[in-house]
């Protein structure tokens, strides 16, 4: 399990333990904070560009949460953050309730339908289940176009904004909120017993339903509360932007987040954070200062996903986890070897 | 026709398989007595190309354990290599004509596309999975899963920079009269490119059937350090799934170019059908990929006529998700279960 | 082949471990679980690279060289897990296990000799591999790991899950292939049999060649007797 502490379990760092933090995770979110106060970070389109990598690195986080603990990575992930976003924006449209609590009424759908598709894809495996939530993604994605009495399909669909005012300090702040929400909540859940069966089931289902672990009900409330926080995150999105589009639920959108998941590292959850950052912040300098060539930071992107993936597939998290564990490495690595090679016999 | 093969092909009519097929074929006639012939024709131009390019993800799901969502990216450098040959010549055509030129065009594109398809497989497995596999075999599946994503994004955004976000096409292949079936008036390009799906198909079954590199692929899909035991050299049979496959998707793209024209995306949608493909018939099943290639074309031909344009992802894809409740691993499923599966 | 030193520093599991087989021998490699051997026999075909050391074939180092070259190089590996193609008949095997043999001749030659070392694969010529029983499966691999005509055999635990009489049956065919000139090193871990069908052995333990011998010497050596022969 790599959770941002180390096994110290004594004095204050012990108690942010207990809620999945570390010290050095607290200061990274203190950066977070105090980041849009500082110049250059204070001007509107940083503070934007900031948004944008809070809000991939939360549903990095709730993405991973279900890939990188069940392995079943849901290929329609971006759907699903499309159906809170649109539910949370029809609702306030149409009955005119604040978008506070319209996007909880989002997540709730999304969680419903994360609820049916986790029943649903219980007996597929493997690729099978990742293509199932993915032709989800799809048909939801061409529901979406179609279905423009409701949507109005790609003209686009306005809502309203969570404050007046047009600065962006405050969507901010309340995306982190939600980030570090999503991130307590499911990383907790984690270090619940639960984590314990996701894992299970996610490293060999059979094993885990002779050792007494319910698949069912497991990978249901791993499916649901993924796509709960995806339905968040949506909402936030929509009332962000102010117009939703379908192509929110494109498949493109869901490679976004999966990749920047990766880069984090899988089953880390917070590695998703720390990417995304520094990632979406480099991605959107490129496309501003490339903007002759179009398409040329996504070249970039793909490059870098590539070698990331094929040198090292760990990821961000992974670099951390043998940061820390250098010092215990010089005694444990003759062990770590004899393991790796024993494997291969 | 004797008692015992009556009653496997009665057997065979019971099964998931044979019920998904007659009922195809079934709403293939009645739609076409409905909405006229045309519906049928497209079926079988598309549903042949579709099937090619299942068989060149399935091949490289088998072998290799790749999945392969970049594989509509291949259908694009198809599609765009015979562009590029097929538009200079008809352009030269116009100021000189020729008979001879003029015919051997398309072909000369199509074969281009094909073998551009082919070496950028080549590079592709020489480039990156030759490296992973040299370094990491640890979840192999879900690397090369996010690695093929990643030439997917290359691919398009090189696509859209060096060559433009413009639609890239030809009208027609070759300026001869349609071809008569009873009324119905046929195409010329039509016909030949259904008979080029059906010769590719013919020739990949003979070629894993009956030659030695077939049956190296086949070793090496079925256990890969045996074949390495017994003096095969798999990176080189590596290469030349990836070649096929890529190959595969090329030449579909080159010979559907003029229903597809060529633009940074033209891939995605082949892309889904192969998939749905796969997932309809099951997984490394290459022979089931020919029929699921007609049925995938038909679903979205109907949806098409009847619904409207844009509904054609929508109505397959929940077809799809309900035969996946029943039939957990295809319709055609057997009982092998692989990797991909666990 | 003149030697074949197989000297790794291979960490943890194999200790700079160090075999010799002449040509002709008959060679085996016995030890407790976990001891080494099929590491061993895997650094030597290579399937796994060696961490640091020098495996000589036919005075050529062929440390890093990928396992297909060395099955050109005429040495053959017949793994504990068989590697067989279970998706093909047993005939298609063994044709794969000839297809570096240009000669259709030999081939054929080749086929003969491991039917009448296995009659019973001549009967399940047109099965396939994975509807074998355990027993076939192992005298198929075997017998596959023997159409490609190679100087040295490495076989690793052929008892493993036999019945006796058919582990009888397979020693035999190692015996009598040995006496045709093949150099086996046989990994194994039914030591008083082993013993008795090699020439010389050696005795690994935790990575390390512990003793090594002439078989009918090592099997009245005290340690031996102790540890395994347990009398």
């Amino acid at each position: 399990m790599t959770q941002l502490t180390q096994d110290n379990s004594t004095g204050f760092s012990g108690i942010l333990g207990k809620i999945c933090l570390s010290p050095m995770g607290l200061a990274g979110l203190a950066i977070l904070f105090l980041l849009p106060l500082v110049p250059p970070f204070n001007q509107d389109y940083m503070i934007r560009w900031l948004i944008s990598g809070a809000i991939v690195a939360a549903a990095a986080v709730a993405f991973d949460f279900s890939a990188g603990y069940l392995g079943i990575v849901n290929f329609g992930y971006a759907a699903f953050i499309g159906l809170g976003a649109y539910t949370s924006a029809i609702i306030s449209n149409k009955i005119g309730i604040s978008p506070f609590i319209t996007i909880f009424a989002g997540a709730l759908v999304s969680a419903g339908l994360g609820v049916l598709t986790g029943i649903v894809s219980l007996r597929l495996r493997g690729m099978f289940a990742i293509c199932f939530t993915w032709f989800i993604g799809i048909a939801l994605m061409g529901l979406c176009l179609k279905l423009d009495w409701l949507t109005r399909g790609p003209l686009g669909l306005q809502c309203d904004g969570f404050f007046e005012g047009n600065s962006s300090l405050p969507y901010y702040y309340l995306i982190l909120a939600i980030m570090i929400f999503t991130y307590l909540v499911l990383g907790l859940m984690i270090r619940s017993d639960y984590g314990l069966a996701f894992r299970a089931i996610g490293q060999n289902m059979e094993a885990a339903m002779t050792s007494g672990v319910h698949p069912t009900k497991y990978r249901v409330i791993n499916f649901t509360m993924s796509c709960f926080f995806a339905g968040l995150i949506g909402g936030f999105y929509g009332h962000y932007y102010g117009i939703l589009t379908p192509e929110l639920l494109h498949t493109q959108k869901t490679v976004e987040v999966l990749v920047i998941a990766y880069i984090g590292g899988r089953s880390s959850l917070w590695g998703g954070i720390v990417a995304a950052f520094p990632f979406i912040f480099a991605m959107e300098l490129l496309r501003s200062s490339l903007s002759d060539l179009p398409g040329i930071n996504l070249i970039i992107y793909g490059v870098f996903l590539i070698a990331i993936m094929v040198y090292y597939p760990g990821g961000v998290a992974q670099f951390f986890k043998n940061l820390t564990a250098r010092k215990q490495r010089s005694t444990s690595s003759t062990a770590q070897k004899a393991k790796t090679a024993e494997a291969g016999v | 026709m004797n008692d015992s093969s009556s009653a496997k092909v009665i057997e065979w009519l019971k099964s998931a398989g044979g019920i998904t097929v007659t009922c195809t074929i079934l709403v293939a006639i009645a739609v076409s007595f409905h909405k006229g012939p045309y519906v049928l024709v497209n079926t079988l131009v598309t549903g042949g190309m579709w099937a090619l390019m299942a068989i060149g993800v399935s091949l490289l799901f088998g072998v290799m354990n790749i999945s392969n969502f970049a594989h509509g990216e291949y259908f694009m450098i198809g599609s765009l290599t015979a562009y590029y040959i097929m538009n200079p010549l008809k352009q030269y055509l116009l100021e000189t004509p020729n008979d001879f030129l003029s015919f051997i065009t398309p072909i000369l594109g199509i074969a281009g596309a094909a073998i551009v398809g082919a070496i950028a497989g080549i590079v592709t497995d020489k480039t990156i999975f030759a490296q992973l596999r040299k370094r990491n075999r640890e979840g192999w599946l879900l690397n090369c899963f996010l690695i093929t994503i990643g030439i997917q994004i290359i691919l398009i955004n090189v696509h859209m920079l060096v060559f433009g976000n413009t639609f890239k096409g030809v009208v027609n292949y070759w300026d001869v009269p349609s071809v008569a079936f009873g009324d119905v008036y046929v195409s010329v390009d039509r016909v030949v490119v259904f008979g080029i799906a059906m010769a590719a198909i013919v020739l990949f079954w003979y070629l894993m059937m009956y030659t030695s590199l077939g049956k190296k692929i086949r070793a090496v899909a079925q256990d890969e350090n045996g074949a390495r035991m017994v003096g095969i050299q798999v990176n080189g049979v590596y290469s030349t799934t990836f070649a096929l496959a890529c190959g595969f998707a090329a030449l579909a793209g080159g010979s559907l170019l003029f229903m597809f024209p060529s633009y940074p995306t033209v891939g995605v949608a082949p892309l889904y059908n192969s998939w749905f493909i796969i997932i309809l018939v099951g997984f490394g099943n290459v022979a089931g990929a020919v029929p699921g290639g007609f049925m995938i074309a038909l679903f979205q031909v109907v949806t098409r006529t009847y619904m409207g344009e844009g509904w054609e992802n929508v109505i397959p894809m929940f077809l799809i998700a309900m035969i996946l409740i029943f039939k957990p691993y295809g319709i055609f499923a057997t009982k092998v279960r692989s990797v991909w599966e666990q | 082949m003149k030697n074949l030193n197989a000297g790794y520093g291979f960490l943890k599991v194999l200790w700079d471990v160090s075999i010799q087989i002449d040509r002709g021998e008959f060679v085996a490699l016995v030890g407790p679980n976990g001891a080494g051997k099929s590491t061993t026999l895997k650094t030597i075909s290579g399937l796994l690279p060696p961490q640091s050391g020098k495996i000589t074939f036919d005075g050529q180092v062929i440390n890093n060289q990928d396992c297909a070259l060395n099955c050109r190089n005429g040495l053959s590996y017949i793994s504990e897990e068989l590697n067989l193609f279970t998706g093909m008949t047993v005939l298609e095997n063994l044709e794969m296990g000839a297809q570096l043999l240009d000669d259709k001749n030999k081939m054929e030659e080749n086929l003969q000799f491991v039917f009448e070392l296995f009659p019973r694969l001549e009967e399940r010529v047109g099965q396939y591999a994975g509807t074998l029983s355990g027993g076939e499966r192992k005298m198929l691999a075997i017998a596959r790991g023997l159409m490609s005509n190679p100087i040295l055999v490495l076989v690793d635990e052929p008892s493993l899950g036999l019945a006796p009489q058919v582990t009888e049956e397979v020693f035999n065919a190692l015996k009598v292939l040995n006496k045709k000139g093949v150099t086996i090193l046989l990994v194994e871990q039914n030591v008083t049999k082993t013993l008795k069908f090699s020439s010389r052995a050696y005795i690994l333990e935790k990575g390390e060649v512990v003793l090594e011998g002439p078989s009918s010497e090592l099997i009245t050596n005290d340690h031996v007797k102790q540890i395994y022969l347990g009398t």
